[in-house]
């Protein structure tokens, strides 16, 4: 197939992505607006959970690429083009933020979604935000101006070294210069502790904060692990429609799926590590402060079950053992419709993780009855309109870079060793 | 019981001692090896072996791992001698996890480790092939495929020729 046929192909996805991206964005944007003006916090969160979504297969993709470059890794050179592309959607990512981020600066109640944001929010039992000694102690960080600078400084870290990477990737095509995989090298290692900070103190801010109330050490590696699970499968489904499409075909062999696929079994391993020690360590310290947080997701205040417990059996049973047990064949890691398969798995259960984590949340009982309420678990279509609508846009910024760029890096020095790999 | 091992033929270079083993997996031989001083890449495939059986060691050892972490929390902690720590249920599959999660890992070291040995037929302290000078070359340079008598396509002088037929040189019947 040529390029031109290929190319003009690539441009009508991403044509159709743009369409489907905006369509989605309107729908979860009058969920949004809905949500302002009726002081309800559900509809931002359909909002966050899509840029969630999206977000962490960026930084996965971003994490991976700088992984390789510092490992000096040859096999998967024909892919981290692929993420590459991925990652300029970092910008766009940026600018969906924005709605996010302009509540506390533009709603009469700036604690809309994250509620420590307005000190005379009231907390269910007694009392309000501003009064809560624990908020006391932790205001000098979370406050509305550092929260804003500290949201354009990680979105500044990402979007630098990934616009820095691809620029060095994309030049090598052109001059064949060495000195870029070196600069990249270079970068990435400086890249790696940015990065990581970033991603921390993102998942602190935007995740972890909606329960100011709560201690982990843990989330930020819990949120590194989501990511970079939704990042391997988002590879392999990327991938393989590439090489079907004749993108990649004859260049994606058994032995580059093989090795994403065993990167997903140790991961899928590492994310249950992390998210059972958080659990495990909270459960044996058994602090009021830090055990509620796992209560709400378990039970309601009056101790029965609730939805959430059934949303965590299937995130042990679902996200981890299923994928687990699946991905220790061999089978599932090269036969390619069984590695899609738990590919599609895993994502629609990192969507679950993400709800899991950012949806619960303890109300105020009616009448400041004693006691709270939770947030039940529920799929609303802002939901869906806002996962497909920023979904579409990252697409639509994926094929837009496609179009500027080789599908693989064609004078990288390692392209001939990721071209012959073997297992 | 035949007098004879088997035959060993010996190859000039690793391409052609390659495809020698591929001509005698075609040919339909089962019981025959290579032999090789240092890792030939794909060899297993041109043998035409299927995959190692060690994985489903390593499963149940991993499987019988956990069990017993199971087993062992729950027989001391809930049934022979229950104690209350830090309010906590006297069985619960939270607090043991990590002696479950270590055991599962131990007990899957040993399967592989037990699997390998099992699989490879080891340990074996002695082998007829050595009774051949030129077999113990195999340490050095010498690349050899080994055609065991105990085929049933085995035939001492049509096995033979067909190793000379695919490239072998220094052609030799081993006693056994």
């Amino acid at each position: 197939m040529s390029s031109d046929t290929t190319n003009s192909k690539g441009s009508k996805v991403g044509l159709i992505a743009l369409v489907v991206g905006v369509v989605g964005i309107a729908i979860a944007l009058f969920g949004f607006m809905q949500g302002w003006n009726n002081d309800d916090a559900r509809p931002l969160m359909s909002w966050l959970i899509g840029f969630a979504f999206w977000l962490s297969i960026a930084i996965g993709m971003l994490f991976l690429t700088q992984i390789w470059y510092v490992f000096h890794a040859r096999w998967p050179t024909i892919i981290r083009r692929q993420c590459e592309h991925f990652m300029a959607a970092f910008p766009y990512l940026l600018v969906l933020f924005l709605p996010l981020l302009a509540i506390p600066f533009l709603h009469e109640n700036p604690g809309l979604l994250w509620k420590w944001m307005d000190g005379t929010n009231a907390l269910p039992g007694h009392g309000t935000v501003g009064e809560d000694p624990l908020y006391t102690w932790k205001s000098p960080f979370l406050n509305i101006p550092f929260f804003a600078i500290r949201a354009i400084a990680i979105f500044g870290v990402f979007i630098v070294i990934s616009g820095l990477l691809r620029k060095f990737s994309f030049d090598t095509d052109k001059t064949g210069n060495i000195n870029n995989t070196h600069n990249a090298r270079r970068l990435s290692s400086l890249g790696l502790f940015l990065c990581a900070v970033a991603m921390t103190l993102g998942a602190i801010d935007w995740f972890k904060s909606l329960e100011y109330h709560w201690f982990s050490t843990m989330y930020g590696v819990w949120f590194f692990a989501a990511c970079m699970r939704a990042a391997l499968a988002s590879i392999i489904i990327l991938t393989v429609i590439l090489a079907a499409r004749g993108y990649l075909k004859g260049i994606l062999k058994q032995a580059h799926r093989y090795d994403v696929a065993c990167m997903m079994l140790a991961f899928t391993i590492f994310w249950a590590y992390i998210s059972f020690s958080q659990y495990f360590l909270i459960y044996s310290a058994n602090i009021p402060e830090e055990t509620f947080w796992y209560n709400i997701r378990e039970k309601n205040f009056d101790g029965e079950l609730n939805s959430w417990w059934w949303v965590s059996m299937g995130l042990i049973f679902g996200h981890f053992l299923t994928p687990f047990l699946c991905l220790l064949w061999y089978k599932t890691k090269v036969v390619v419709w069984r590695t899609v398969g738990i590919s599609i798995w895993i994502l629609a259960f990192h969507i679950l993780d993400l709800y899991w984590n950012i949806v619960p949340g303890k109300l105020v009982a009616p009448d400041h009855a004693p006691g709270y309420l939770v947030r039940q678990f529920s799929i609303s279509i802002f939901d869906i309109a806002a996962l497909v609508g920023i979904g579409g846009i990252c697409i639509f910024a994926m094929c837009r870079s496609m179009k500027k760029a080789e599908p693989i890096p064609v004078r990288d020095p390692n392209i001939q060793t990721s071209l012959d790999y073997t297992e | 019981m035949s007098e004879n091992y088997g035959i060993i033929a010996s190859f000039p270079d690793t391409p052609s001692f390659f495809h020698a083993a591929e001509k005698v997996r075609d040919a339909g031989y089962k019981k025959w090896d290579t032999y090789s001083s240092f890792p030939v890449h794909g060899m297993p495939a041109a043998q035409g072996q299927p995959r190692s059986k060690v994985p489903v060691f390593t499963f149940c050892g991993g499987l019988c791992g956990f069990s017993l972490g199971l087993f062992l929390v729950w027989y001391m902690n809930a049934f022979n001698y229950p104690l209350i720590i830090r309010g906590q249920p006297f069985f619960s599959p939270v607090f043991p996890f990590p002696i479950m999660y270590e055991l599962t890992i131990l007990l899957s070291a040993f399967g592989t480790l037990g699997g390998m040995f099992i699989t490879n037929l080891l340990p074996q302290h002695y082998n007829s092939l050595f009774n051949s000078e030129k077999f113990l070359e195999v340490s050095g340079d010498r690349l050899v495929i080994a055609i065991e008598a105990r085929d049933a396509k085995y035939d001492s002088a049509e096995t033979a020729r067909f190793l000379e037929e695919i490239g072998g040189t220094d052609i030799e019947e081993v006693s056994a």
